[in-house]
């Protein structure tokens, strides 16, 4: 146990420091994500713009976080390509699913700092109050944060260390990541007041309408995905 | 051995085809769609089973016939899934006069048929060596498989506003879609194992050429 | 035995690499693996690092099999290949210290100065591997092999680019490795490095060991010249 938090903790302080001398990811995500949000905020200045806001800046949100967040995954293992390094982690005395965990923590932290900055952001754009709570809001921006870096880290070690076309890796992880983004953009348009938040009175499964349950589904959902994907990494990894 | 699957399934499907034209119609017309739309979802989701099973199988075995039935299962099942998608859309186009909607239905139709699609799309685009290659596209298929569940469970959260309301009310509709059902579903294995012999063909013949 | 290399089979779809490849290396032993571009040098080198499975056979190193107990068998395992696994964002004394943590090398300051000044990588600590010139990203990848005291030392052709000093001072470091108990698998095209610092020569050739001999059992100037022109004859 001593041995996985020592490997986990030195693989991702050397993430982190390799990420901030670099300096290139967390720049481009952030500009990304705003030009995003200009470029869909535009889009909907038509008619009645205020009574959509909400819906559209939920909209925004999540594209912004989708396209930025594909960006933070391919920086995963970019690092590990050059001089043979993954070489370096894979001859280690560590268990390949460390690496896994490490590079996962990486990304969510990278992922957060990025909603920090872009989140308000878009609050501001579209005019935005948080009817929910802002726990909820950070629960909810959580929860998508680990999804996407789930499914990224392990396909980004899939595709990257064979040097392919970003996009394959961009479908890849929206394909899986699509039913989570249902409840994901609900439990934001009840957040930002667009929708009335209808507790699970009626019988448990009666999810429309729940916050509790969008909510409960993303940790369920990421529940599975972290655990496969920790599972299967080391197939994916080995040559 | 194939060839009667064949058979059978045609046969099948020409007798339930025979049956839903005539004692077994639905009233309106185009609800008739159905007989084939229900089949083809139910083989949609079972090719995914067999598509699981052999990214399973490759995976502990390391032997190239699963992943070569991994592949085919993916080809058959993205057409099924292709077929359900375009049927689903016309009997929502008759039925509630709209080509879409977000309804859980539509919505799970539409991510198999992504899943499916990606699975191809990564079959042909990764490069680097066929074995990995092969890998790779397991680890996928047993994610995406995983996928599925979510994906229905998901479906539930969007309000459903339109709700199916026929019900199949004589037994020559019930025998017409139960027989539509197994002959698609014979059809879709016989489909797989042809798929399968074929590409193990085209492969032995690869490699013999390149000796 | 240090290093036991059994049966060791591998075949890229139906194009055989190695051929049920045996090796035993005791501890204080060098053995230089000979053999042409394609042979399966690397591809052996890499398998008993544990990055390659092997269709069939297994590596044991120091009694640990490397599939079965890879954290183990890998804590004795040291490599220096072609790449430096070095970050070249990351300074001489970054890296170091991020491969130590990652073995868990006790004293994790003192080691990495130790090496740094067997390597004499001292003066360029501070420099990020990105401006090293391959001279000293190879020193910087030798320290990184040695740093946790590995009783096996793998090295895939490592005088390759190196000018004479470079050589003679890997020569040194190798010697020293050996004297000091542990044991070395190389393989180089370079026949006078390669005799010069090995107790023991083996030529692999399609996926076969076609010769397995302790160098004093062999003429080593023939070697040389019979080597030359064996590799000759099959490029």
């Amino acid at each position: 146990m001593k041995d996985l938090w020592r490997g986990l903790r030195a693989i991702l302080v050397k993430d982190i420091a390799v990420e901030l001398r670099a300096r290139q990811v967390l720049p481009t995500m952030v500009v990304l994500g705003m030009l995003i949000v200009f470029i869909l905020r535009m889009a909907s200045e038509s008619g009645s713009a205020s009574a959509g806001a909400p819906v559209m800046g939920a909209a925004a949100l999540w594209i912004a976080f989708l396209f930025s967040g594909l960006l933070a995954q391919e920086r995963s293992f970019a690092s590990e390509q050059q001089n043979g390094c993954i070489d370096g982690l894979l001859l280690a005395p560590l268990d390949v699913g460390t690496i896994y965990l490490a590079k996962l923590l990486a990304n969510v932290i990278v992922l957060t700092i990025f909603e920090a900055i872009v989140v308000p952001i878009v609050m501001m754009s579209f005019n935005l109050h948080v009817a929910g709570g802002w726990l909820g809001l950070a629960i909810v921006l959580l929860l998508g944060n680990v999804g996407i870096s789930s499914i990224g880290t392990l396909f980004s070690a899939a595709v990257q260390l064979t040097r392919t076309r970003g996009s394959l890796l961009s479908i890849v992880v929206l394909v899986i990541l699509m039913p989570m983004m249902i409840p994901a953009s609900f439990a934001l348009l009840v957040l930002f007041g667009a929708m009335p938040d209808h507790a699970a009175g009626s019988s448990p499964f009666a999810f429309v309408g729940s916050f509790h349950a969008a909510v409960g589904y993303m940790l369920a959902f990421d529940a599975v995905f972290v655990v496969a994907c920790w599972l299967l990494f080391g197939i994916v990894v080995e040559e | 051995m194939r060839r009667l699957l064949f058979a059978l399934a045609f046969v099948l499907l020409i007798v339930s085809t025979w049956i839903g034209l005539t004692e077994g119609q639905i009233v309106p017309v185009a609800r008739n769609i159905l007989y084939v739309h229900v089949p083809n979802s139910v083989c949609a989701l079972l090719c995914f089973v067999v598509l699981l099973a052999a990214s399973i199988g490759y995976l502990t075995t390391g032997r190239q016939a699963w992943d070569l039935a991994a592949v085919a299962s993916a080809e058959v099942g993205f057409v099924f899934a292709t077929i359900l998608n375009a049927t689903g859309m016309l009997f929502s186009r008759a039925e509630w006069n709209i080509w879409w909607t977000p309804s859980p239905r539509l919505v799970t139709s539409a991510i198999l048929w992504f899943l499916y699609a990606v699975y191809l799309i990564l079959r042909v685009s990764l490069p680097g060596s066929r074995h990995r290659n092969a890998r790779i596209c397991a680890v996928f298929g047993i994610l995406a498989f995983l996928d599925v569940p979510l994906v229905f469970v998901s479906a539930r959260f969007i309000p459903d506003i339109h709700r199916p309301s026929f019900s199949l009310d004589s037994a020559w509709q019930t025998a017409a879609l139960m027989l539509g059902m197994a002959g698609t579903a014979l059809l879709a294995g016989a489909l797989i194992w042809l798929r399968t012999s074929l590409l193990r063909g085209s492969l032995s013949l690869e490699e013999e050429l390149l000796h | 035995m240090a290093l036991s290399v059994c049966s060791i089979r591998k075949a890229y779809g139906t194009r055989p690499v190695l051929r049920n490849v045996d090796l035993a290396v005791p501890g204080g032993q060098a053995v230089c693996l000979f053999g042409i571009n394609g042979a399966g040098k690397s591809t052996l080198l890499r398998i008993v690092a544990g990055l390659l499975r092997p269709d069939g056979g297994d590596v044991t190193i120091n009694e640990h099999d490397v599939r079965k107990h890879p954290e183990a068998a890998k804590q004795q395992l040291g490599m220096i290949s072609h790449a430096s696994m070095a970050y070249p964002e990351l300074t001489v004394h970054e890296n170091l210290t991020f491969a130590a943590r990652l073995y868990g090398v006790p004293n994790r300051m003192e080691r990495i100065e130790e090496l740094l000044a067997g390597t004499e990588l001292a003066p360029f600590r501070h420099d990020r591997a990105a401006i090293l010139s391959r001279g000293l990203l190879q020193r910087l990848a030798i320290a990184r092999a040695l740093l946790h005291r590995p009783t096996v030392l793998l090295a895939d052709e490592p005088f390759t680019g190196l000018d004479a000093g470079a050589s003679d001072r890997l020569l040194a470091i190798f010697d020293r490795f050996v004297r000091d108990g542990g044991s070395i698998l190389m393989t180089t095209h370079d026949t006078r490095m390669g005799v010069r610092c090995c107790q023991r020569v083996a030529v692999l050739d399609k996926g076969v060991l076609i010769l397995d001999a302790m160098k004093d059992q062999i003429d080593s100037d023939r070697f040389a010249d019979d080597y030359l022109s064996y590799a000759r004859s099959k490029s």
